[in-house]
Protein backbone atom coordinates (compact mmCIF):
# COMPACT_ATOMS: atom_id res chain seq x y z
CA UNK A 1 0.00 0.00 0.00
CA UNK A 2 1.65 3.51 -0.85
CA UNK A 3 2.11 6.31 1.46
CA UNK A 4 -0.96 7.99 2.99
CA UNK A 5 -1.66 11.30 2.32
CA UNK A 6 -4.95 12.46 3.57
CA UNK A 7 -7.83 10.01 4.98
CA UNK A 8 -11.59 10.86 6.02
CA UNK A 9 -12.62 8.52 8.98
CA UNK A 10 -16.24 8.38 9.09
CA UNK A 11 -17.05 11.64 8.52
CA UNK A 12 -20.02 13.29 8.81
CA UNK A 13 -21.58 16.73 7.79
CA UNK A 14 -25.17 18.02 9.45
CA UNK A 15 -26.09 21.38 8.59
CA UNK A 16 -28.76 23.17 10.39
CA UNK A 17 -30.87 25.33 7.90
CA UNK A 18 -34.78 26.53 8.81
CA UNK A 19 -35.97 23.67 6.79
CA UNK A 20 -34.05 21.24 9.29
CA UNK A 21 -31.16 19.10 9.61
CA UNK A 22 -29.51 18.20 6.25
CA UNK A 23 -26.99 15.23 6.41
CA UNK A 24 -24.65 16.79 4.22
CA UNK A 25 -21.67 13.84 4.28
CA UNK A 26 -22.44 10.75 5.91
CA UNK A 27 -20.45 8.66 7.22
CA UNK A 28 -17.79 8.54 4.77
CA UNK A 29 -14.12 7.14 4.70
CA UNK A 30 -11.67 8.28 2.09
CA UNK A 31 -8.18 8.24 1.27
CA UNK A 32 -5.62 9.69 -0.74
CA UNK A 33 -2.17 8.39 -0.98
CA UNK A 34 1.15 10.19 -1.99
CA UNK A 35 1.10 10.70 -6.08
CA UNK A 36 -2.74 9.78 -6.51
CA UNK A 37 -5.60 11.26 -8.14
CA UNK A 38 -8.46 10.03 -6.25
CA UNK A 39 -12.03 10.66 -8.46
CA UNK A 40 -15.11 11.61 -6.55
CA UNK A 41 -18.28 11.68 -8.70
CA UNK A 42 -22.39 12.32 -7.84
CA UNK A 43 -24.55 14.26 -8.93
CA UNK A 44 -25.71 17.64 -7.61
CA UNK A 45 -25.96 17.66 -3.58
CA UNK A 46 -24.66 14.12 -3.30
CA UNK A 47 -21.95 16.01 -0.95
CA UNK A 48 -19.15 15.66 -3.24
CA UNK A 49 -18.26 19.49 -2.20
CA UNK A 50 -18.62 19.46 1.60
CA UNK A 51 -16.66 16.11 1.47
CA UNK A 52 -14.00 18.58 0.06
CA UNK A 53 -14.38 21.50 2.41
CA UNK A 54 -13.97 18.54 4.64
CA UNK A 55 -10.94 17.05 3.68
CA UNK A 56 -9.66 20.44 3.40
CA UNK A 57 -10.65 21.46 7.11
CA UNK A 58 -12.02 24.39 5.93
CA UNK A 59 -15.12 23.39 7.76
CA UNK A 60 -15.46 21.13 10.88
CA UNK A 61 -16.91 17.25 10.80
CA UNK A 62 -20.08 16.53 12.81
CA UNK A 63 -19.02 13.17 13.44
CA UNK A 64 -15.62 11.00 12.56
CA UNK A 65 -11.66 13.11 11.61
CA UNK A 66 -10.08 13.78 9.00
CA UNK A 67 -6.55 13.31 9.07
CA UNK A 68 -3.27 14.85 6.87
CA UNK A 69 0.04 13.41 7.00
CA UNK A 70 -0.54 12.50 10.53
CA UNK A 71 -2.30 15.78 11.94
CA UNK A 72 -5.82 15.24 12.85
CA UNK A 73 -7.15 18.99 11.77
CA UNK A 74 -10.17 18.80 13.78
CA UNK A 75 -7.73 18.88 17.15
CA UNK A 76 -4.95 21.15 15.42
CA UNK A 77 -4.46 24.30 16.92
CA UNK A 78 -5.09 27.17 14.64
CA UNK A 79 -1.37 28.23 14.56
CA UNK A 80 -0.25 24.57 13.76
CA UNK A 81 -3.38 24.73 11.02
CA UNK A 82 -2.11 27.49 9.17
CA UNK A 83 1.93 25.86 8.97
CA UNK A 84 -0.36 22.94 7.02
CA UNK A 85 -2.80 24.93 4.72
CA UNK A 86 -0.30 25.81 1.90
CA UNK A 87 0.62 21.79 1.72
CA UNK A 88 -3.51 21.33 0.53
CA UNK A 89 -4.40 23.90 -2.22
CA UNK A 90 -8.04 23.97 -4.48
CA UNK A 91 -9.16 24.80 -7.85
CA UNK A 92 -12.74 25.88 -8.01
CA UNK A 93 -14.83 25.67 -11.22
CA UNK A 94 -15.27 29.19 -11.53
CA UNK A 95 -11.44 30.53 -12.49
CA UNK A 96 -12.41 34.30 -12.40
CA UNK A 97 -14.03 33.95 -8.83
CA UNK A 98 -10.89 31.95 -7.14
CA UNK A 99 -8.49 35.37 -8.63
CA UNK A 100 -7.95 38.20 -7.41
CA UNK A 101 -9.61 40.90 -9.73
CA UNK A 102 -7.43 43.91 -9.17
CA UNK A 103 -4.15 41.76 -9.28
CA UNK A 104 -2.04 40.82 -12.06
CA UNK A 105 -2.11 37.34 -13.92
CA UNK A 106 1.78 37.05 -11.90
CA UNK A 107 0.55 39.26 -8.95
CA UNK A 108 -2.09 36.57 -8.74
CA UNK A 109 0.70 33.99 -8.50
CA UNK A 110 3.50 35.54 -6.61
CA UNK A 111 0.38 36.50 -3.51
CA UNK A 112 0.32 33.08 -1.79
CA UNK A 113 4.37 33.15 -2.02
CA UNK A 114 4.26 36.81 -0.16
CA UNK A 115 1.34 35.80 2.36
CA UNK A 116 3.22 32.71 3.41
CA UNK A 117 6.80 34.87 3.67
CA UNK A 118 8.83 31.96 0.59
CA UNK A 119 12.05 34.15 -0.73
CA UNK A 120 11.95 38.02 -1.86
CA UNK A 121 10.29 39.61 -3.87
CA UNK A 122 12.10 39.00 -6.72
CA UNK A 123 12.50 35.07 -6.32
CA UNK A 124 8.60 35.36 -6.10
CA UNK A 125 8.56 36.89 -9.19
CA UNK A 126 10.71 34.38 -10.66
CA UNK A 127 8.90 31.52 -9.22
CA UNK A 128 5.68 32.96 -10.58
CA UNK A 129 6.84 33.38 -13.95
CA UNK A 130 7.98 29.99 -13.83
CA UNK A 131 4.58 28.74 -12.81
CA UNK A 132 2.71 30.79 -15.16
CA UNK A 133 4.57 29.33 -18.07
CA UNK A 134 4.65 25.28 -16.61
CA UNK A 135 0.42 26.33 -16.74
CA UNK A 136 0.88 27.11 -20.30
CA UNK A 137 0.71 31.00 -19.80
CA UNK A 138 2.66 32.87 -21.74
CA UNK A 139 5.02 34.90 -19.62
CA UNK A 140 4.73 38.37 -22.23
CA UNK A 141 0.74 38.54 -20.91
CA UNK A 142 1.97 38.09 -16.89
CA UNK A 143 1.07 41.33 -16.52
CA UNK A 144 -2.49 41.63 -17.90
CA UNK A 145 -5.57 41.21 -15.49
CA UNK A 146 -7.60 38.23 -14.71
CA UNK A 147 -9.95 39.88 -17.52
CA UNK A 148 -8.47 39.88 -20.17
CA UNK A 149 -7.78 36.70 -20.16
CA UNK A 150 -10.18 33.81 -21.11
CA UNK A 151 -11.70 31.20 -18.99
CA UNK A 152 -9.14 28.38 -20.17
CA UNK A 153 -6.46 30.28 -19.67
CA UNK A 154 -8.26 32.08 -16.04
CA UNK A 155 -8.12 28.60 -14.97
CA UNK A 156 -4.50 27.83 -15.44
CA UNK A 157 -3.74 31.00 -14.07
CA UNK A 158 -5.58 29.69 -10.95
CA UNK A 159 -3.83 26.82 -11.28
CA UNK A 160 -0.44 28.02 -11.23
CA UNK A 161 -1.47 29.80 -8.06
CA UNK A 162 -2.69 26.95 -6.47
CA UNK A 163 1.05 25.10 -7.44
CA UNK A 164 2.67 28.40 -6.48
CA UNK A 165 3.21 26.80 -2.38
CA UNK A 166 4.38 23.41 -3.75
CA UNK A 167 1.25 21.82 -2.24
CA UNK A 168 1.56 17.94 -1.25
CA UNK A 169 -2.54 17.83 -2.14
CA UNK A 170 -4.70 19.45 -4.78
CA UNK A 171 -8.36 19.38 -4.40
CA UNK A 172 -10.08 20.07 -7.86
CA UNK A 173 -13.72 20.69 -7.97
CA UNK A 174 -15.15 20.46 -11.11
CA UNK A 175 -12.44 22.27 -12.31
CA UNK A 176 -13.47 21.99 -16.24
CA UNK A 177 -17.28 21.86 -15.59
CA UNK A 178 -17.28 25.85 -16.88
CA UNK A 179 -15.16 25.49 -19.86
CA UNK A 180 -15.51 24.63 -23.80
CA UNK A 181 -14.96 20.91 -24.67
CA UNK A 182 -12.15 22.54 -26.62
CA UNK A 183 -10.48 24.19 -23.50
CA UNK A 184 -11.54 21.48 -21.27
CA UNK A 185 -9.43 19.19 -23.62
CA UNK A 186 -6.44 20.98 -22.98
CA UNK A 187 -7.04 21.68 -19.16
CA UNK A 188 -7.16 17.70 -18.71
CA UNK A 189 -3.92 17.05 -20.96
CA UNK A 190 -2.54 20.07 -18.48
CA UNK A 191 -3.53 18.28 -15.01
CA UNK A 192 -2.39 15.17 -17.02
CA UNK A 193 1.14 16.98 -17.41
CA UNK A 194 1.44 18.08 -13.66
CA UNK A 195 0.06 14.82 -12.35
CA UNK A 196 3.64 13.10 -14.06
CA UNK A 197 5.73 15.86 -14.14
CA UNK A 198 5.30 16.82 -10.29
CA UNK A 199 4.15 13.37 -8.50
CA UNK A 200 0.54 15.59 -7.35
CA UNK A 201 -1.92 14.10 -5.24
CA UNK A 202 -5.32 14.99 -5.85
CA UNK A 203 -8.35 14.50 -5.12
CA UNK A 204 -10.63 15.62 -8.30
CA UNK A 205 -14.36 16.00 -7.81
CA UNK A 206 -16.54 15.91 -11.21
CA UNK A 207 -20.16 14.99 -12.26
CA UNK A 208 -18.75 14.18 -15.58
CA UNK A 209 -17.36 10.34 -15.59
CA UNK A 210 -15.96 10.68 -18.71
CA UNK A 211 -12.84 13.20 -17.15
CA UNK A 212 -12.65 11.26 -13.80
CA UNK A 213 -11.97 8.17 -16.09
CA UNK A 214 -9.35 9.98 -17.86
CA UNK A 215 -7.43 11.11 -14.45
CA UNK A 216 -8.23 8.90 -11.24
CA UNK A 217 -6.60 6.34 -10.32
CA UNK A 218 -9.23 5.27 -8.12
CA UNK A 219 -12.55 6.64 -8.14
CA UNK A 220 -15.38 6.68 -4.83
CA UNK A 221 -18.74 7.44 -6.19
CA UNK A 222 -21.42 9.36 -4.13
CA UNK A 223 -25.49 9.40 -3.51
CA UNK A 224 -27.22 11.33 -0.95
CA UNK A 225 -24.12 12.31 1.08
CA UNK A 226 -22.76 8.57 1.37
CA UNK A 227 -20.34 6.46 -1.23
CA UNK A 228 -21.90 4.12 -2.06
CA UNK A 229 -18.95 2.85 -4.14
CA UNK A 230 -14.99 3.00 -4.24
CA UNK A 231 -12.73 0.82 -6.68
CA UNK A 232 -9.86 1.39 -9.27
CA UNK A 233 -11.03 3.38 -12.21
CA UNK A 234 -10.98 0.64 -14.29
CA UNK A 235 -13.08 -1.54 -12.76
CA UNK A 236 -15.52 0.63 -11.64
CA UNK A 237 -16.30 1.52 -14.81
CA UNK A 238 -15.88 -1.80 -16.34
CA UNK A 239 -18.02 -3.64 -14.08
CA UNK A 240 -19.53 -1.15 -11.60
CA UNK A 241 -21.68 -2.90 -8.58
CA UNK A 242 -23.57 -0.68 -7.13
CA UNK A 243 -27.03 -0.15 -8.90
CA UNK A 244 -26.62 3.33 -8.45
CA UNK A 245 -23.59 3.59 -10.06
CA UNK A 246 -25.00 1.49 -12.91
CA UNK A 247 -27.13 4.05 -13.26
CA UNK A 248 -25.26 6.90 -13.95
CA UNK A 249 -22.98 5.07 -16.39
CA UNK A 250 -26.32 4.12 -18.22
CA UNK A 251 -27.34 7.65 -18.45
CA UNK A 252 -24.41 8.84 -20.41
CA UNK A 253 -24.66 9.89 -23.73
CA UNK A 254 -22.48 8.32 -26.39
CA UNK A 255 -20.70 11.19 -28.48
CA UNK A 256 -19.11 8.52 -31.14
CA UNK A 257 -20.74 5.44 -32.65
CA UNK A 258 -20.19 1.83 -30.44
CA UNK B 1 -44.95 14.29 -43.47
CA UNK B 2 -45.16 17.81 -45.06
CA UNK B 3 -40.99 17.82 -46.33
CA UNK B 4 -41.33 22.37 -46.15
CA UNK B 5 -39.46 24.19 -44.17
CA UNK B 6 -41.29 24.83 -40.86
CA UNK B 7 -38.05 27.62 -40.23
CA UNK B 8 -36.07 28.60 -43.07
CA UNK B 9 -33.50 31.17 -42.09
CA UNK B 10 -31.43 32.76 -44.60
CA UNK B 11 -27.85 35.21 -44.46
CA UNK B 12 -28.62 36.17 -40.70
CA UNK B 13 -26.15 38.69 -39.63
CA UNK B 14 -26.48 40.24 -36.52
CA UNK B 15 -23.97 43.04 -35.41
CA UNK B 16 -23.33 44.10 -31.38
CA UNK B 17 -22.07 47.94 -31.39
CA UNK B 18 -21.04 49.68 -34.46
CA UNK B 19 -19.12 46.47 -35.19
CA UNK B 20 -19.01 43.53 -33.70
CA UNK B 21 -20.59 40.85 -35.66
CA UNK B 22 -21.69 38.13 -33.85
CA UNK B 23 -23.98 36.20 -36.27
CA UNK B 24 -22.43 36.53 -39.68
CA UNK B 25 -24.87 35.01 -42.63
CA UNK B 26 -26.36 31.71 -41.04
CA UNK B 27 -28.62 29.89 -43.33
CA UNK B 28 -30.54 26.98 -42.32
CA UNK B 29 -34.13 24.86 -42.57
CA UNK B 30 -36.24 22.94 -39.95
CA UNK B 31 -38.53 20.57 -41.00
CA UNK B 32 -41.80 19.38 -39.33
CA UNK B 33 -40.83 16.73 -36.66
CA UNK B 34 -37.17 17.18 -36.90
CA UNK B 35 -34.83 18.34 -34.41
CA UNK B 36 -31.49 19.97 -35.63
CA UNK B 37 -28.76 20.73 -33.79
CA UNK B 38 -26.63 24.03 -33.80
CA UNK B 39 -23.38 23.31 -32.36
CA UNK B 40 -20.37 25.53 -31.10
CA UNK B 41 -18.53 27.01 -28.50
CA UNK B 42 -19.05 29.78 -25.94
CA UNK B 43 -19.49 32.60 -28.67
CA UNK B 44 -20.02 30.76 -31.76
CA UNK B 45 -23.27 32.56 -31.92
CA UNK B 46 -25.67 29.71 -31.70
CA UNK B 47 -27.72 31.46 -29.03
CA UNK B 48 -27.63 35.34 -30.77
CA UNK B 49 -28.93 33.27 -33.79
CA UNK B 50 -31.89 32.00 -32.14
CA UNK B 51 -32.52 35.36 -30.53
CA UNK B 52 -32.30 36.90 -33.60
CA UNK B 53 -34.94 34.68 -34.78
CA UNK B 54 -37.16 35.09 -31.88
CA UNK B 55 -37.14 38.69 -31.74
CA UNK B 56 -35.40 39.01 -28.12
CA UNK B 57 -32.05 40.62 -28.55
CA UNK B 58 -30.60 42.71 -25.90
CA UNK B 59 -31.00 46.25 -26.33
CA UNK B 60 -27.07 46.33 -28.05
CA UNK B 61 -27.65 44.37 -30.54
CA UNK B 62 -28.84 44.82 -34.73
CA UNK B 63 -30.22 42.55 -36.80
CA UNK B 64 -27.90 43.56 -40.17
CA UNK B 65 -29.23 41.39 -42.55
CA UNK B 66 -30.77 38.32 -43.64
CA UNK B 67 -34.68 36.61 -43.04
CA UNK B 68 -36.71 34.37 -41.32
CA UNK B 69 -39.58 32.23 -42.96
CA UNK B 70 -42.04 30.92 -40.76
CA UNK B 71 -45.43 29.89 -42.00
CA UNK B 72 -45.53 32.50 -44.66
CA UNK B 73 -43.87 35.51 -42.20
CA UNK B 74 -40.30 36.78 -42.06
CA UNK B 75 -39.87 37.37 -38.58
CA UNK B 76 -37.05 39.52 -39.16
CA UNK B 77 -39.45 41.87 -40.95
CA UNK B 78 -43.14 41.80 -38.99
CA UNK B 79 -42.34 43.59 -35.81
CA UNK B 80 -42.70 43.33 -32.48
CA UNK B 81 -46.38 43.23 -32.41
CA UNK B 82 -46.57 40.65 -34.91
CA UNK B 83 -43.75 38.54 -33.22
CA UNK B 84 -45.45 38.43 -30.12
CA UNK B 85 -48.61 36.93 -31.64
CA UNK B 86 -46.44 33.82 -32.52
CA UNK B 87 -44.07 33.63 -29.76
CA UNK B 88 -45.71 31.30 -26.99
CA UNK B 89 -47.83 30.55 -29.11
CA UNK B 90 -46.63 28.92 -32.75
CA UNK B 91 -42.55 28.87 -31.33
CA UNK B 92 -42.33 28.25 -27.95
CA UNK B 93 -38.56 28.48 -25.63
CA UNK B 94 -36.69 26.36 -23.41
CA UNK B 95 -33.74 27.71 -21.60
CA UNK B 96 -30.78 26.57 -19.87
CA UNK B 97 -32.03 27.60 -16.10
CA UNK B 98 -35.60 27.53 -15.56
CA UNK B 99 -34.76 29.03 -12.54
CA UNK B 100 -34.44 32.47 -14.74
CA UNK B 101 -36.69 31.74 -17.19
CA UNK B 102 -39.69 31.49 -15.11
CA UNK B 103 -40.91 34.39 -12.71
CA UNK B 104 -40.04 33.55 -9.27
CA UNK B 105 -42.74 35.70 -7.94
CA UNK B 106 -45.64 33.60 -9.58
CA UNK B 107 -47.70 30.30 -9.04
CA UNK B 108 -47.15 27.54 -11.88
CA UNK B 109 -50.20 28.12 -12.54
CA UNK B 110 -50.06 31.61 -13.59
CA UNK B 111 -46.83 31.17 -15.36
CA UNK B 112 -48.49 28.18 -17.41
CA UNK B 113 -52.08 29.43 -18.20
CA UNK B 114 -50.39 32.93 -19.19
CA UNK B 115 -50.19 32.48 -22.84
CA UNK B 116 -53.09 30.28 -22.87
CA UNK B 117 -55.21 33.43 -22.09
CA UNK B 118 -53.42 35.96 -23.57
CA UNK B 119 -53.22 34.61 -27.28
CA UNK B 120 -56.91 33.92 -26.52
CA UNK B 121 -56.96 29.78 -26.80
CA UNK B 122 -59.03 29.18 -24.30
CA UNK B 123 -60.62 30.43 -21.18
CA UNK B 124 -59.04 30.33 -17.78
CA UNK B 125 -61.06 27.53 -16.28
CA UNK B 126 -60.03 25.25 -19.77
CA UNK B 127 -56.48 26.85 -19.61
CA UNK B 128 -56.04 25.40 -15.64
CA UNK B 129 -57.10 22.13 -16.79
CA UNK B 130 -54.95 22.25 -19.95
CA UNK B 131 -52.10 23.57 -17.50
CA UNK B 132 -52.50 20.77 -14.90
CA UNK B 133 -52.29 17.95 -18.19
CA UNK B 134 -49.04 19.43 -19.41
CA UNK B 135 -47.67 19.32 -16.01
CA UNK B 136 -49.00 15.69 -15.68
CA UNK B 137 -47.37 15.33 -18.80
CA UNK B 138 -43.87 15.71 -18.53
CA UNK B 139 -43.67 13.86 -15.00
CA UNK B 140 -44.75 16.22 -12.05
CA UNK B 141 -46.77 14.12 -9.24
CA UNK B 142 -50.22 15.55 -8.27
CA UNK B 143 -49.94 18.06 -10.60
CA UNK B 144 -53.50 19.49 -9.22
CA UNK B 145 -51.65 20.06 -6.09
CA UNK B 146 -48.11 21.20 -7.72
CA UNK B 147 -49.97 23.84 -9.97
CA UNK B 148 -50.46 25.87 -7.16
CA UNK B 149 -46.59 26.32 -6.25
CA UNK B 150 -43.63 28.49 -7.21
CA UNK B 151 -40.77 27.67 -8.72
CA UNK B 152 -38.62 27.85 -6.10
CA UNK B 153 -40.36 25.26 -4.33
CA UNK B 154 -39.50 22.93 -6.71
CA UNK B 155 -36.40 21.01 -7.51
CA UNK B 156 -33.70 21.67 -10.35
CA UNK B 157 -34.93 18.85 -12.77
CA UNK B 158 -38.87 19.38 -11.80
CA UNK B 159 -38.53 22.76 -12.34
CA UNK B 160 -36.67 22.19 -16.22
CA UNK B 161 -40.02 19.84 -16.21
CA UNK B 162 -42.40 22.46 -15.22
CA UNK B 163 -40.50 24.84 -18.08
CA UNK B 164 -41.04 22.39 -20.76
CA UNK B 165 -45.20 22.17 -19.81
CA UNK B 166 -45.01 25.72 -20.17
CA UNK B 167 -43.71 25.33 -23.71
CA UNK B 168 -46.00 22.43 -24.45
CA UNK B 169 -49.59 24.15 -23.04
CA UNK B 170 -49.96 25.59 -26.48
CA UNK B 171 -48.47 22.84 -28.70
CA UNK B 172 -45.97 24.90 -30.33
CA UNK B 173 -45.12 24.18 -34.10
CA UNK B 174 -40.96 24.80 -33.47
CA UNK B 175 -39.87 24.83 -30.43
CA UNK B 176 -36.44 26.83 -29.45
CA UNK B 177 -34.68 24.73 -26.66
CA UNK B 178 -31.34 26.78 -25.60
CA UNK B 179 -29.02 23.78 -23.52
CA UNK B 180 -31.90 22.68 -22.03
CA UNK B 181 -30.54 19.72 -20.00
CA UNK B 182 -26.77 21.69 -18.96
CA UNK B 183 -27.88 22.32 -15.90
CA UNK B 184 -29.48 19.32 -14.74
CA UNK B 185 -28.04 15.71 -13.24
CA UNK B 186 -26.99 13.33 -16.33
CA UNK B 187 -29.69 10.89 -14.72
CA UNK B 188 -32.37 13.77 -15.06
CA UNK B 189 -31.18 14.69 -18.27
CA UNK B 190 -32.14 11.74 -20.75
CA UNK B 191 -35.54 11.91 -19.06
CA UNK B 192 -35.98 15.85 -19.80
CA UNK B 193 -34.78 14.58 -23.84
CA UNK B 194 -37.07 11.81 -23.60
CA UNK B 195 -40.43 14.28 -23.08
CA UNK B 196 -38.83 16.58 -25.69
CA UNK B 197 -38.90 14.07 -27.99
CA UNK B 198 -42.46 13.06 -26.93
CA UNK B 199 -43.22 17.15 -28.64
CA UNK B 200 -40.86 16.00 -31.74
CA UNK B 201 -42.81 12.95 -32.41
CA UNK B 202 -46.06 14.78 -32.39
CA UNK B 203 -44.72 17.07 -34.90
CA UNK B 204 -43.00 20.05 -33.46
CA UNK B 205 -40.26 21.05 -35.40
CA UNK B 206 -37.03 21.12 -32.55
CA UNK B 207 -34.41 23.50 -32.72
CA UNK B 208 -31.29 22.37 -29.75
CA UNK B 209 -28.43 24.43 -29.22
CA UNK B 210 -26.17 22.37 -27.19
CA UNK B 211 -22.20 21.90 -27.01
CA UNK B 212 -23.06 18.40 -25.70
CA UNK B 213 -22.75 16.03 -28.56
CA UNK B 214 -23.85 13.44 -26.84
CA UNK B 215 -27.23 15.22 -26.34
CA UNK B 216 -26.92 16.02 -30.19
CA UNK B 217 -26.71 12.33 -30.76
CA UNK B 218 -28.96 11.51 -28.67
CA UNK B 219 -31.62 13.89 -29.75
CA UNK B 220 -31.20 15.80 -33.08
CA UNK B 221 -31.89 14.33 -36.76
CA UNK B 222 -29.52 16.93 -38.15
CA UNK B 223 -26.34 19.00 -37.43
CA UNK B 224 -25.00 22.46 -38.02
CA UNK B 225 -21.67 23.55 -36.61
CA UNK B 226 -21.04 27.18 -35.82
CA UNK B 227 -17.26 28.71 -35.24
CA UNK B 228 -16.55 32.39 -34.96
CA UNK B 229 -20.93 33.28 -36.30
CA UNK B 230 -20.59 31.32 -38.90
CA UNK B 231 -21.55 27.71 -39.84
CA UNK B 232 -18.74 25.70 -41.37
CA UNK B 233 -20.19 22.62 -41.49
CA UNK B 234 -23.89 20.90 -41.90
CA UNK B 235 -24.74 17.16 -41.83
CA UNK B 236 -26.93 14.35 -40.44
CA UNK B 237 -26.26 13.96 -37.10
CA UNK B 238 -24.17 10.32 -36.98
CA UNK B 239 -22.67 11.27 -40.32
CA UNK B 240 -20.84 14.36 -38.52
CA UNK B 241 -19.73 12.58 -35.70
CA UNK B 242 -18.90 9.43 -36.98
CA UNK B 243 -17.09 11.30 -40.09
CA UNK B 244 -16.63 14.58 -39.21
CA UNK B 245 -14.93 16.85 -42.20
CA UNK B 246 -14.24 19.99 -41.57
CA UNK B 247 -11.06 20.71 -39.32
CA UNK B 248 -13.21 22.28 -36.54
CA UNK B 249 -15.65 19.53 -36.24
CA UNK B 250 -12.94 16.77 -36.08
CA UNK B 251 -11.36 19.10 -33.10
CA UNK B 252 -14.52 18.94 -31.45
CA UNK B 253 -14.69 15.35 -31.34
CA UNK B 254 -11.15 15.31 -30.90
CA UNK B 255 -11.78 17.09 -28.01
CA UNK B 256 -14.68 15.32 -26.44
CA UNK B 257 -13.87 12.80 -23.80
CA UNK B 258 -16.20 10.44 -23.23
CA UNK B 259 -17.05 6.69 -20.93
CA UNK B 260 -14.29 4.24 -22.12
CA UNK B 261 -12.13 6.68 -24.22
CA UNK B 262 -9.86 6.41 -21.26
CA UNK B 263 -7.08 4.84 -23.89
CA UNK B 264 -8.24 7.85 -26.55
CA UNK B 265 -5.71 10.00 -26.91
CA UNK B 266 -6.93 13.47 -26.66
CA UNK B 267 -6.75 15.98 -29.99
CA UNK B 268 -7.17 18.91 -28.24
CA UNK B 269 -7.68 22.21 -31.00
CA UNK B 270 -4.90 24.64 -29.75
CA UNK B 271 -5.23 27.91 -28.66
CA UNK B 272 -8.77 29.80 -28.18
CA UNK B 273 -12.10 30.82 -30.12
CA UNK B 274 -11.02 34.35 -31.67
CA UNK B 275 -12.31 37.60 -30.04
CA UNK B 276 -14.77 38.73 -32.23
CA UNK B 277 -13.60 42.23 -32.93
CA UNK B 278 -10.68 41.23 -34.07
CA UNK B 279 -12.08 38.44 -36.26
CA UNK B 280 -9.22 36.53 -38.38
CA UNK B 281 -9.61 37.33 -41.98
CA UNK B 282 -11.03 34.46 -43.96
CA UNK B 283 -11.56 31.67 -42.52
CA UNK B 284 -11.52 32.67 -38.83
CA UNK B 285 -10.94 28.79 -37.85
CA UNK B 286 -7.39 29.13 -39.22
CA UNK B 287 -5.33 29.76 -36.84
CA UNK B 288 -5.76 26.94 -35.22
CA UNK B 289 -6.31 24.83 -37.60
CA UNK B 290 -3.81 22.06 -37.78
CA UNK B 291 -4.73 21.58 -41.87
CA UNK B 292 -4.43 25.57 -42.61
CA UNK B 293 -2.16 26.72 -45.67
CA UNK B 294 -1.80 30.28 -46.14
CA UNK B 295 -2.67 32.25 -48.07
CA UNK B 296 -5.38 30.64 -49.29
CA UNK B 297 -7.18 30.07 -45.70
CA UNK B 298 -7.01 33.94 -45.20
CA UNK B 299 -9.46 34.39 -48.02
CA UNK B 300 -13.24 33.71 -47.81
CA UNK B 301 -14.49 30.65 -47.82
CA UNK B 302 -17.45 29.57 -49.35
CA UNK B 303 -20.36 27.06 -47.82
CA UNK B 304 -19.39 23.80 -50.18
CA UNK B 305 -21.78 20.89 -50.41
CA UNK B 306 -19.51 17.59 -49.89
CA UNK B 307 -21.91 15.41 -49.81
CA UNK B 308 -25.58 13.99 -49.75
CA UNK B 309 -26.86 16.57 -47.10
CA UNK B 310 -23.56 17.92 -46.20
CA UNK B 311 -22.05 20.79 -46.14
CA UNK B 312 -18.50 22.27 -44.99
CA UNK B 313 -16.84 25.34 -45.54
CA UNK B 314 -13.15 24.90 -46.11
CA UNK B 315 -11.55 24.25 -49.18
CA UNK B 316 -9.38 21.86 -47.84
CA UNK B 317 -12.43 18.96 -47.03
CA UNK B 318 -12.87 15.57 -48.87
CA UNK B 319 -15.61 15.72 -50.93
CA UNK B 320 -17.45 12.43 -51.43
CA UNK B 321 -16.71 10.84 -55.08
Amino acid sequence: MPDELVRAESVTKVFRTRAGEVRAVDDVSLTVHRGETLGLVGESGSGKSTVARLMMGLQPCTSGRVVFDGNDLGQLPARELRVLRPRMQMVFQNPYGSLLPHFSAIGNVMEPLRLHERGDKASRRTRALELLDLVGINTHNAELYPRQFSGGQQQRIAIARALALEPDLLVCDEPTSSLDVSIQAQILELFTDLRNRLGLSMLFISHNLAVVERLADRVAVMNKGQVVEESPTETLFRAPQDPYTRQLLSAVLPVRAE
Amino acid sequence: MNDEALLSVRDLRTTFGSSLTAVDGVSFDVRRGQALAIVGESGSGKSVTMRSVMGILPRTARITGGQAYFGGRDLLAIGDKELRKIRGREIAMVFQSAMEAMNPTLTLERQLTEHLIWHGLCNKAEARKRAVRALGDVGIPDPEKRIRTYPFQLSGGMRQRAMIAMAMVTEPDLLIADEPTTAVDVTVQRQILDLLKGLKDRGTGVIMITHDLGVARYFCDDAVVMYAGRVVERAPMASLLDDPRHPYTVGLLGSSVEVGGRELALRPIPGSPPDLSRRPVGCAFHPRCPRAELPRCQTEQEILTIGPDRDAACWKVTVDA
